[in-house]
């Protein structure tokens, strides 16, 4: 592992009910860099990322440096939207007291708030009421409270109105530059791969590409990551 | 022995919290018909304590404390859907349970009655209750976390533990609330409070505190119901819920459930 590296990754494989998902995935992420994971519907982002977290069986190795604090932002709340579950009791999770939380943990809220563009009164809103926008800066700014010094964010405007991801990545951005929080995301969106991403990954089961945007995604590496269908007329 | 009466109204108000306690937790893991058949697992434990003549309770709570950890056996099995195991188990042991309890309590075993207890089984009860009831609170943020965001949930350390943790705790209270309340619907005490104070409730923090207020106060309301008027307490505490619930629609926030 280099002095700058928070996770290296060496010939990562993933198998799930003896069909091989993830095949030999090698790359490392350097401290305070944006890292962007592309990739078709089904490549195996999702299930890196549970990989990364031990969430799933693995092989191979994955080695997080040892000081490291992760902060896992995943695409949405699992529970329904009916649930009497409000902003503040989210946040209250990362609280080590639930019922009556210090002052010391509402201050740190306050500024996490502030640094994603919310305001106090998103607290008192329910999680199923939130906006996608407010749902996915919600997610970030819990993620925050704890310092982390890498955060790993699933596709973080998927449920966002378009125009607002612009907003989110900016964000993101901030986060990424004031903080030197290295940032490893999963997206759809190369322009913003192009715009805020160091190093880009192209998955499809094993890596298809890998290195800075600009030259990794160049038209041969795209037409074998998402099909020749999708940027070139076939001819016939 | 304790006068019924007397031994009834701690037990109401003392389970009746409990079960109101662990209710939300429940029913937002949408668990609420695993629950609720979880219940029907105790007729079999007080069957062979009828038959071999020892005290009920600890037949139920032998029975129903296994019957927790298999249904969090099934829940770890990704490929069976637990379901249909668990509604098949569970009515197979409440037609084993029926088949084998004397004809005269069948009713009572069934559908609860005023319980007959010694004094240090009263006290274990009522204590249990309490203890019981205090843990839901102490453990909220974590049952809380494994909800919102499972993943997550499991990044910040916490395990399938406290999955165990609920449903044990969860059997537990059945087990504690089955002698009033009965086998068939003592799932349901653990369900009703919830489900009302889910209606009226802003946050999970006021969710669980108004839970655990209606389950007291619906058992102990129900079982004075039940004595003024010779009902049986059981089915006095669940009508008497399912009215307040329905009286609670209107102030469900147009929410979808």
């Amino acid at each position: 592992m280099t002095d700058d590296a928070v996770l290296t990754v060496k010939d990562l494989s993933v198998t799930l009910d003896s069909l091989p998902v993830l095949q030999n995935v090698s790359f490392t992420l350097q401290q305070g860099e944006a890292f962007a994971v592309i990739g078709p519907n089904g490549a195996g982002k999702t299930v890196l990322f549970r990989a990364l977290l031990g969430l799933l069986p693995r092989t191979g190795l994955v080695e997080w440096r040892p000081d490291v604090k992760i902060g896992y932002v995943p695409q949405r709340f699992s529970m329904d939207r009916s649930a009497p579950i409000s902003a503040m009791e989210f946040f209250l999770l990362q609280s080590p007291n639930f019922w009556r939380p210090s002052a010391a943990f509402s201050s740190q809220l306050d500024q996490e708030l502030k640094l994603m563009g919310l305001n106090r009164g998103v607290l008192r809103k329910g999680l199923g009421e939130l906006s996608g926008g407010e749902t996915q800066r919600v997610l970030i700014a819990s993620a925050l409270l704890q310092k982390p010094s890498v955060l790993l964010l699933d596709e973080p405007t998927a449920a966002v109105d378009a125009g607002f991801e612009e907003t989110v990545y900016a964000l993101l951005h901030r986060v990424q530059t004031e903080r030197g929080t290295a940032l490893l995301l999963i997206s759809h969106d190369l322009s913003v791969v192009y715009r805020y991403a160091q190093r880009v990954l192209c998955l499809n089961k094993s890596v298809v590409c890998h290195g800075p945007p600009v030259e990794a995604l160049n038209p041969q590496a795209l037409a074998t990551l998402y099909g020749e269908a999708g940027f070139y007329h076939h001819e016939h | 022995m304790q006068p019924p009466t007397h031994t009834s109204f701690w037990i109401a108000l003392l389970v009746g919290i409990a079960s109101g306690s662990v209710g939300p937790f429940i029913l937002l893991r949408r668990m609420a018909l695993v629950g609720d058949a979880l219940s029907h697992v105790a007729l079999p434990g007080i069957a062979l304590a009828l038959i071999y003549h020892f005290d009920p309770f600890y037949g139920v709570i032998a029975f129903l404390i296994a019957a927790a950890f298999l249904v969090f056996w099934l829940e770890g099995r990704s490929r069976v859907p637990p379901d249909a195991i668990v509604g098949l188990l569970f009515t197979a042991s409440l037609a084993i349970g029926i088949l084998m309890i004397p004809n005269a309590d069948v009713i009572e075993s069934l559908f609860g009655a005023f319980p007959v207890l010694s004094l240090p089984l009263l006290w274990a009860i009522l204590v249990t209750a309490v203890v019981l009831s205090a843990l839901c609170f102490v453990l909220a943020k974590r049952f809380l976390f494994l909800i919102v965001s499972p993943d997550l949930a499991r990044v910040h350390g916490l395990g399938r533990g406290y999955d165990l943790a609920l449903l044990l705790i969860f059997a537990m209270i059945v087990a504690l609330g089955i002698k009033l309340v009965g086998t068939l619907l003592m799932g349901a005490l653990t369900i009703i409070p919830a489900s009302i104070a889910k209606n009226l409730a802003q946050s999970m923090r006021r969710y669980v505190i108004l839970s655990a207020i209606f389950g007291g106060t619906i058992s102990v309301a129900g079982v004075w119901l039940a004595e003024s008027f010779r009902f049986l307490p059981g089915p006095a505490i669940v009508l008497l819920g399912v009215g307040l619930f329905v009286l609670s629609l209107p102030f469900a926030r147009g929410k979808t459930a």
